[in-house]
């Protein structure tokens, strides 16, 4: 393989029904970095699939794509493994970019490492940061046993290096209305000649969420599993109501079906946030929670447990039964 | 001599931990706090092949030995000693049936019993005394061809829930004047049979105890388990290898309960600014209670594994029975006073624990008649 | 109808250990010393899947996985559980793979073990949770797969007494996708597709009769570049343990004096504490 023949940083974006996941902003704005690490002048480059995209393309380039390859085909309106995989081989192939970032959604956790299986090369998952190194080398950091670890990943002797991210581990994108970019189309016709239809789209269905998205509030109010009852949870929700922000929760809130559902979940295995101020209320601490929450403005913790994990990580500690703080908090705000 | 269980039964302790962790373990104490029989759980356990751990095969039973039925009671009893007496009971039951039983009645009853669709019972101790096994007062009478039951038997566990009642009575005198006591096997809901009070028991709640009446209850000769005067040798051998067997194992299983809580509490119990495992005084408790519980775990299936070769052992079982349930007593009183004032708070489970080992004492033959018979067995040389 | 499946699960360190492992300062390895093995969680979801088909068409359901010798264990837990046979491929030549190498060797081991209609597998697994294995697999394979499957309907062609396609549901962020897949497939299910059954101790005695094969490197066909470190275009480098922690302020008092503390807080960072319209509130 001629290594230096592969150039240029790619994002391939995720659209579905015309709305463009935040991650592909979120990883064109890390491109954009990634670029200038190595000092290269290849296009960031952000490729998008589906049907009936032509609007979108301005999004992807002022959140930073340079170039965007927009791929419109009716058959691409609903991701099929087999059907975008044979399109984005062929491209990969052609264009040889040595560097490929995707979300690590749910079509991302499939079709990253499918790709990465179809080209033979490595794909990182999930990882909570690429970087390029003082040797300019492409490096990724992975977190292993539920956070508790993480370790750098290098794809040195393949390409290209691919790599995925979750959703809201990287910092704000910043749009840029002015942005200059080009954009170009790729025709998908010859590669979907090949896709033999084994895997078949016959329909998408999506939940209408209520309310402010989890990623996106500025106060996140999270309840874990020393909440005890589907009682003591009406006060995560109301204390959430009040401060316009959004309920959070750990994996027993789930079990327990006291919370939503894993929507609400905060953690390596469920989502990454950032906001402005984070509550947690009987929530122990375990490394693969506050994974998900370390970026985080002010971090609020109340536990009955003074030893909790979760004070370590926390700016302000209260030692109290949540079941009991949080009605008189809720009476105080209500007065204020 | 090998100490160690065998792959099997290391795995089969896993497989039933796993569901007793999920299935009984978060319901125990609602159990001993509304005092219910969860009858529900008896076909789960019948899937799971433990209420028919010892039934063989061909009627549907996981065809085990006592060793691997041991391993059951004792999982569950860490969580639920009351359904532990409630199981263990219908084994006792169920002996009798697979000794005695005609092909017609094993096929019958088995696979029922086996597969948990039926809870078995058996009704030995009445008002009379149960200490006294010969005194039986409850009667069996043959008249034109059936035999007639009339009795009431008391502090019977299962009373208000047994599918199938194993009635142990009086049917005459045998030429030398003793009395002559047989096996029947009633069908709940047979006319004249019916569970009377149910007692409200300190311990052991999440089983049924109380009275069962017989009153003119007819019976075919074919619900005659064995022969006449077949009775003694039935009941008493039920209750000797298995009915204190399963005593033993449930008083087990309470010890390793108290154990496990006792080292939780004292790792997470802050004061003086480090865990009082630290404390010396604590560490003597643990100790204390840790032996006993390795002593009596052998026991146990030294016990056990006797049976399971066909050796006899009854006196085994008593010494297992007698060490184990006192030991259980010791060692929730010892670690209730280990946990101060949270000791004797009722969301803690050591207080159940307590009260468990205590009504264990009387179950099976009191410590007073496991004493009598250890010691004239080993004053005989045995 | 009789379908040929096959479960590939992965034991792995307990994750209730998992905030106990540490870096060695001086070697800068991972500790897990003490840690107990167990069955990947969500790999039981997959047998179960494997069971019920099997209970719904027929067929046989074969365990396998690519592990230490240890891996053993598990697979008799499997086999405990249900599972008719079970397969270990384990060869210290296997070892330092990456998700490449690893679904290359397990496609190997499963090629030598016949023609299978499907392979189930769990969506990720606990410790390395990269989620990348089944569709690596499924391509060295050359079968279709789904990954995320949160239900499944067989289509049952009752003229050619045959299964040659089923329907199921991926997960979606908020929502799934449905799709027809063609047999042979991959499918990796999610912890919601089904409840897997417990283990009976009936199960448990008749697994030591059902057969268990070991494959070394020897005993499949594989080339020697595409396995352990060697077939892995991905390389690790350092270890670390994430910098999580905070210096943080105890607020003192009782519980009145503590909510007013709080909320002077809440102020300073710029949270509005005028009550919020419904509108504006979420959920």
């Amino acid at each position: 393989m001629d290594i230096g023949a592969w150039k240029g940083i790619w994002v391939i974006a995720e659209q579905i029904e015309g709305t463009i996941n935040s991650v592909s902003f979120e990883l064109l704005g890390k491109a954009k970095q990634l670029k200038e690490q190595l000092k290269s002048s290849e296009p960031v480059t952000a490729v998008l699939l589906g049907s009936d995209i032509q609007g979108l393309a301005d999004e992807l380039g002022q959140y930073g794509a340079e170039e965007v390859i927009v791929i419109e085909h009716e058959k691409l309106a609903i991701f099929e493994n087999d059907t975008y995989a044979a399109v984005l081989n062929d491209l990969i192939q052609e264009r040889k970019p040595e560097i490929v970032l995707m979300g690590a959604t749910a079509i991302g956790q499939d079709l990253a490492p499918m790709l990465g299986g179809i080209l033979k090369t490595g794909v990182a998952a999930h990882c909570v940061d690429v970087n390029i190194n003082e040797e300019g080398k492409f490096v990724a950091v992975v977190p292993a046993f539920g956070g508790k670890v993480l370790g750098d990943i290098f794809c040195p002797d393949h390409r290209p290096q691919m790599a995925t991210l979750k959703p809201g581990i990287l910092g704000e994108p910043v749009l840029d209305k002015n942005a200059v970019f080009k954009v170009t189309a790729y025709n998908a016709e010859e590669s979907l000649k090949k896709v033999t239809g084994r895997v078949k789209a016959v329909g998408i269905y999506k939940n209408e969420i209520q309310g402010i998205p989890l990623e996106k509030a500025e106060v996140v109010v999270v309840g874990g599993w020393g909440i005890g009852s589907k009682e003591n949870w009406s006060y995560i929700e109301e204390l959430a109501t009040l401060l316009g922000g959004a309920v959070g929760c750990t994996r027993p809130a789930v079990d327990e079906n006291w919370a939503e559902g894993e929507h609400q979940m905060i953690g390596t295995s469920g989502k990454s946030v950032r906001p402005k101020v984070y509550i947690g209320a009987a929530v122990s601490g375990s490394t693969h929670h506050l994974c998900g929450m370390k970026d985080s403005g002010l971090v609020i913790s109340i536990n009955t447990d003074e030893n909790a994990p979760i004070f370590d990580s926390s700016d302000v500690c209260i030692v109290a039964d949540a079941a009991k703080f949080l009605p008189k908090l809720i009476e105080r705000i209500k007065q204020a | 001599m090998n100490f160690n269980f065998t792959d099997e039964q290391e795995m089969l302790r896993k497989a039933v931990r796993e569901f007793v962790e999920a299935e009984i373990a978060p319901k125990a104490a609602e159990w001993d706090e509304k005092d219910e029989c969860p009858v529900e759980l008896f076909p789960k356990m019948g899937q799971m092949g433990i209420t028919g751990i010892f039934v063989p095969e061909e009627y549907g039973g996981a065809g085990l030995g006592h060793v691997e039925r041991a391993i059951c009671l004792e999982e569950i009893s860490r969580h639920s000693a009351g359904l532990g007496i409630a199981l263990m009971t219908h084994h006792l039951g169920t002996d009798p049936i697979l000794k005695f039983g005609t092909p017609e009645q094993k096929e019958k009853y088995l696979p029922d019993i086996a597969s948990g669709k039926k809870i078995a019972g058996l009704s030995v101790t009445e008002p009379g005394g149960g200490s006294d096994f010969m005194g039986q007062k409850a009667t069996g009478e043959l008249k034109d061809g059936k035999w007639v039951i009339n009795g009431r038997k008391c502090f019977i566990t299962n009373s208000a829930v047994a599918d199938v009642d194993l009635w142990i009575v009086n049917t005459g005198t045998n030429e030398k004047g003793r009395p002559l006591l047989s096996t029947f096997i009633i069908d709940k809901d047979t006319p004249g049979h019916k569970p009377g009070r149910k007692e409200n028991k300190l311990g052991l709640r999440g089983s049924v105890t109380g009275e069962i009446i017989c009153t003119d209850v007819e019976l075919g000769p074919e619900q005659l388990l064995g022969k006449v005067g077949d009775g003694a040798k039935a009941g008493m051998g039920a209750i000797g290898e298995v009915g204190r067997a399963g005593m033993a194992a449930i008083s087990v299983g309470v010890l390793g309960a108290c154990l496990e809580l006792a080292v939780k509490f004292a790792n997470e119990r802050i004061l003086y600014g480090k865990p009082i495992a630290k404390l010396q005084a604590i560490q003597f408790d643990v100790a204390e209670t840790r032996v006993e519980y390795e002593a009596a775990r052998l026991l146990l299936y030294r016990a056990a594994s006797m049976k399971d070769a066909g050796i006899p052992c009854a006196n085994e079982f008593s010494i297992a029975k007698y060490y184990a349930s006192e030991a259980a007593c010791r060692a929730a009183k010892r670690i209730m006073d280990m946990m101060g004032g949270y000791g004797v708070i009722n969301e803690y489970p050591i207080g159940r624990y307590l009260r468990d080992a205590q009504a264990i004492i009387p179950a099976g033959g009191t410590t007073h008649i496991q004493k009598m018979i250890i010691g004239a067995n080993t004053l005989a040389g045995k | 109808m009789s379908l040929k499946i096959a479960v590939c699960i992965k034991p792995v360190p307990d994750p209730d250990y998992y905030d106990q492992i540490t870096i060695d300062p001086v070697r800068k390895t991972i500790t897990r010393a003490g840690i107990p093995t167990i069955i990947n969680p969500v790999d039981k979801n997959a047998l179960e899947a494997a069971l019920q088909i099997k209970e719904q068409v027929g067929g046989t359901v074969t365990v396998i996985t690519m592990a230490p010798p240890n891996g053993e264990e598990s697979l008799r837990e499997m086999l405990a559980m249900g599972a008719d046979e079970a397969c270990l491929l384990t060869d210290r030549a296997f070892g330092g793979a990456d998700t490449l190498a690893t679904s290359y060797t397990l496609a190997q081991g499963l090629k030598k073990l016949g023609n299978f209609d499907l392979v189930f597998t769990g969506t990720e697994s606990a410790d390395g949770a990269t989620s990348q294995v089944p569709s690596q697999l499924a391509e060295w394979l050359g079968m279709a797969h789904l990954w995320n499957v949160s239900e499944i309907k067989l289509k049952e062609d009752q003229a050619e007494d045959k299964v040659q396609e089923l329907q199921a549901k991926m997960k979606i962020e908020n929502g799934y996708i449905e799709y027809e897949v063609k047999l042979p497939a991959v499918l990796a299910v999610s912890r919601d597709l089904n409840t897997p059954r417990f283990t009976s101790i009936m199960g448990v005695m008749k697994a030591k009769k059902k057969p268990l094969t070991v494959f070394t490197v020897n005993d499949v066909d594989v080339d020697r570049t595409l396995i352990g470190l060697d077939g892995s275009p991905t390389k690790a480098g350092a270890v670390f343990t994430p910098s999580l922690s905070r210096k943080g302020e105890r607020l003192t008092g009782d519980l009145d004096e503590v909510v007013e503390q709080l909320l002077q807080k809440l102020r300073a960072a710029g949270i509005n504490l005028e009550i919020k319209s419904s509108s504006q509130g979420g959920r």
